[in-house]
């Protein structure tokens, strides 16, 4: 009889490590897959920067110290691996390429060309589409982080391999996210 | 109530009043039709029979147009507004920017893209139409792309991905067919009662207990159709004020949106290909003047002022 119980409990321990385990994989490869989607808009913006920068360099010849600090802040972000580390860095790629674009608007050789106007319509998008992704990253790790850390999984969460992933945050470039209620 | 930002909610709710929406509908056709069946066969006899032949039939052919007008509404009704308002579709290098702002909202949203459409005219406007979240369409007019700043042209789209996102694009078909349907079963019924009465005259003695039921019936079938567009006018603001709630949510700026409207109130004008039929789906209403004073109960739009009004509220 008491054999038939163990026998019982040990199913059902092991059913919930299966459901665990796939709710926990589930978990993490929505994670991956929104980070790869961020990582694919982070390294177009790495790819047009120079172009920009090679494009307005004559014009601008006498911004050359905001030139170096964008293709400087451009250069740390290109090399940041994983989130965490590339948080601060686009943050602060963002703050230079807005003041390139504020210094911008006084040439007006500029504003008319077209590749640069293209540049710039492509460097606005991209980094739009880096910030509304980052919510979608971020929603799916935080769900994922707290299911890995609530009780009863914490158990077994570490021991079967699942760490904790780390959010994607971009300090000084976050909007304010306005109250919405909806009826 | 003050329920926080979800669409996912309100695209259930959705789903669910138009299958509610539907079921009713078809019942209704189906009660209509039996009874005027049911009222030709009794004026055409002495006796009332209980069960009437001419009226089943009649409820299964009226019962058979609803769901046939509703399937096909949704099925081709999306591509027959578009071709009526003359929208071209266009790929990433016609317009850019836009596409540009499609795909962010796209991405913020997470609507699967929908086709981008551009309709040449110097009017503003925008709409989206979709039966399906992933099958949706967003159109917007020339002169909306040549006046527009990125940030507002970014809250109207937003705007109509709202509407494809919370599948209010597929509900007011529906709601459309629901009040035709109605309109048309009431003007029937009009032309029935009509003629039984013609009938009935020359019948000398009549059923004096059926005259007050024809009474109701009459009133009914005039009334009917009024209070069905009141409802669907105010399903209709409901979604729009949503709508806007919702492009926020994706956008996280409400000033896009707030000081697109106000140039949408200065400069919207009718255009070509637009009918009544398909008003409500535009951004702001594509036909009235917006000085006009439209009756409030028969607005497809919510005033543009309370729009922005309620859209600074939720920037406090």
């Amino acid at each position: 009889m008491s054999f038939w119980i163990v026998i019982g409990i040990l199913v059902v321990i092991g059913l919930w490590l299966i459901a665990l385990y796939n709710g926990l994989v589930g978990g993490r490869n929505q994670a991956q897959t929104a980070w790869s989607q961020i990582d694919v808009q982070l390294k177009r913006r790495h790819d047009l920067i120079p172009n920009l920068v090679q494009v307005v360099k004559d014009a601008m010849g006498y911004e050359q110290e905001t030139l170096t600090k964008v293709v400087q802040a451009r250069n740390t972000a290109a090399a940041a691996s994983g989130p965490a580390q590339a948080g601060p860095a686009e943050a602060a790629l963002t703050q230079a390429t807005r003041g390139l674009f504020a210094l911008m608007e006084n040439y007006p050789q500029l504003k008319a060309n077209d590749n640069v106007k293209q540049l710039q319509e492509e460097l606005t998008t991209t980094e739009n589409k880096i910030a509304f992704a980052r919510q979608f990253y971020n929603d799916s790790v935080n769900s994922y982080n707290t299911r890995r850390q609530t009780f009863p999984a914490v158990l077994a969460a570490a021991s079967l391999g699942f760490g904790p992933i780390e959010l994607f945050n971009m300090p000084e470039t976050e909007r304010e996210v306005p109250k919405v209620a909806l009826r | 109530m003050a329920a926080t930002a979800d669409f996912v909610a309100a695209q259930k709710e959705n789903r669910r009043n138009t299958m509610v929406l539907l079921v009713l509908l078809t019942a209704l056709a189906a009660l209509v039709g039996y009874l005027i069946g049911w009222i030709l066969e009794s004026e055409g006899s002495d006796t009332m029979p209980a069960v009437s032949a001419l009226g089943i039939g009649a409820a299964g052919v009226m019962a058979a147009i609803s769901v046939g007008w509703s399937l096909i509404s949704l099925a081709v009704g999306d591509r027959m507004v578009l071709s009526m308002a003359g929208a071209k579709l266009i790929e990433q290098q016609d317009a850019p920017q836009l596409y540009n702002v499609v795909e962010e909202i796209s991405i913020a949203s997470g609507v699967p893209m929908p086709k981008v459409m551009v309709i040449e005219t110097d009017a503003l406007n925008a709409f989206a139409t979709g039966n399906r979240v992933g099958n949706g369409t967003i159109a917007v007019t020339r002169g909306l792309l040549d006046t527009l700043s990125r940030d507002e042209l970014q809250g109207v789209v937003a705007h109509e991905m709202a509407h494809l996102a919370n599948l209010d694009t597929r509900y007011m078909v529906v709601v459309g067919v629901t009040v035709g349907l109605i309109a048309l079963v009431c003007d029937m019924s009009l032309r029935t009662l009509n003629w039984g009465s013609t009938q009935r005259r020359s019948d000398s003695k009549g059923k004096s207990g059926g005259g007050i039921l024809i009474i109701v019936l009459l009133v009914v079938a005039i009334l009917a159709p009024l209070a069905a567009k009141a409802v669907q006018m105010a399903v209709s603001r409901q979604r729009e004020y949503l709508a806007d709630a919702t492009s926020v949510q994706f956008t996280r700026n409400p000033a896009g949106l707030i000081s697109a409207l106000g140039k949408l109130a200065e400069k919207a004008a009718p255009f070509p290909g637009v009918s009544r039929a398909t008003q409500h789906l535009f951004i702001v209403n594509p036909i009235h003047e917006f000085n006009s004073k439209t009756p409030a109960l028969l607005a497809t739009h919510p005033d543009i002022e309370d729009r922005i009004a309620r859209l600074r509220a939720l920037g406090s």
